[in-house]
């Protein structure tokens, strides 16, 4: 057989066997091929190496009280969503309204949140400022049309009297 | 709200298994299965979580986050994959979350004080003899910084592997990639191992 370990496809064949997943046959046909391939002798025999280490490290058992914290917690969830849900319960009808509810209320919160608080008022927008300028504006505006008629009347009357 | 998981069971099709069925009974309202679910698969989160973040405390409040999660989730659940699949999704994403945090930053300090892990290891005369604790207690740290100098999705799949024995379509699932990138992580992950551990033979 074409030594496992030189594909990196093939080395899960070793890795099966070190772990004894590997069906009978092939087991049989990799030991037989492991005889004669020190690489793959020193792959498996590293390889459970590595197994028997890993199986050394037991996990310290679980706390006493940890369904208790979580039951707590669960609890303490479920009543507060309860109670949010309570005056509502009536009109929801669909799954998804405790969901939108809960949402909204998320939202005006972080609204209100983020609203700035009372004080001196902030300075006006540009736009707003050339509003409360546009009466001052009004008369030099009409001077100067004013003006320009003038000169345009002046002119034609000029070229009527050089056609004379 | 835990991510929702879609793969390719084959919908209704696909035959539930037993944990997925209590899901559903939790889901209708049953809290004995959630209990029951809680009680089959509390010390493998448990220990999975502790062998990432390799810090107890930290890993049981993970744990905590997962099955808080499993119960809010149980309205919306659908059982489109093995339960323990996407318990272990939880369970990983918020590994994964918390070792990038930096939350556990005291795992490194932890290898001195988390003696409670050592079994009890039975001799001819009953009892370990100090030396032979000794020896063990060296021997557990080298395996445990090796495992945690593992790169955070390669100790994923070794734990995955090594301890919960899923398989590679399973691993793969879990962290949401093909089976032949988990062949690979697992592939380099042993090689890892094997020559920071093969003298332990």
């Amino acid at each position: 057989m074409k030594c496992p370990i030189e594909t990196r496809e093939n080395a899960e064949l070793l890795l099966a066997y070190c772990t004894r997943k590997l069906d009978a046959e092939s087991n049989a046909v990799l030991e037989r091929h492991m005889e004669v391939c020190p690489a793959c002798r020193e792959f498996s025999s590293g390889q459970r190496a590595v197994w028997e280490a890993l199986d050394a490290w037991e996990a310290a058992p679980v706390t006493l009280d940890f369904d208790r914290r979580l039951y707590r917690r669960i609890d303490r969830e479920v009543s507060w969503w309860q109670l949010l849900v309570r005056p509502f319960r009536p009109t929801l009808v669909r799954q998804g309204l405790p969901i939108a509810a809960a949402a909204c209320l998320v939202v005006m919160a972080g609204v209100l949140l983020e609203r700035p608080a009372s004080g001196p008022p902030a300075a006006q927008p540009q736009s707003a400022q050339v509003e409360v300028l546009q009466p001052d504006q009004v008369e030099p505006a009409l001077d100067a049309m004013h003006m320009l008629g003038e000169f345009s009347y002046r002119v034609r009357g000029d070229a009527a009297d050089s056609k004379m | 709200m835990p991510e929702r998981v879609k793969t390719d069971m084959g919908g209704a099709t696909a035959a539930l298994d037993y944990d997925a069925e209590l899901m559903l009974r939790v889901k209708e309202g049953d809290g004995a299965s959630f209990g029951l679910l809680l009680e089959k698969h509390r010390s493998p989160v448990v220990h999975f979580l502790y062998r990432m973040v390799q810090n107890h405390a930290v890993a049981e409040e993970l744990a905590q986050e997962v099955f808080l999660r499993v119960y809010r989730s149980r309205s919306s659940y659908e059982p489109t994959a093995k339960f323990t699949t996407w318990l272990f999704r939880i369970a990983t994403h918020l590994a994964l979350n918390s070792l990038r945090d930096g939350k556990n930053e005291r795992s490194q300090e932890r290898l001195d004080k988390d003696s409670s892990d050592m079994p009890a290891r039975q001799v001819s005369d009953g009892r370990p003899s100090v030396e032979q604790k000794m020896v063990y207690q060296v021997r557990l740290e080298e395996v445990r910084q090796a495992v945690a100098a593992l790169p955070e999705k390669q100790r994923a799949a070794v734990l995955m592997h090594k301890y919960e024995e899923m398989e590679y379509s399973q691993i793969a699932r879990v962290l949401r990639c093909s089976e032949s990138a988990v062949k690979s992580l697992l592939f380099r992950a042993y090689e890892t191992l094997r020559a920071r551990l093969a003298h332990m033979a």
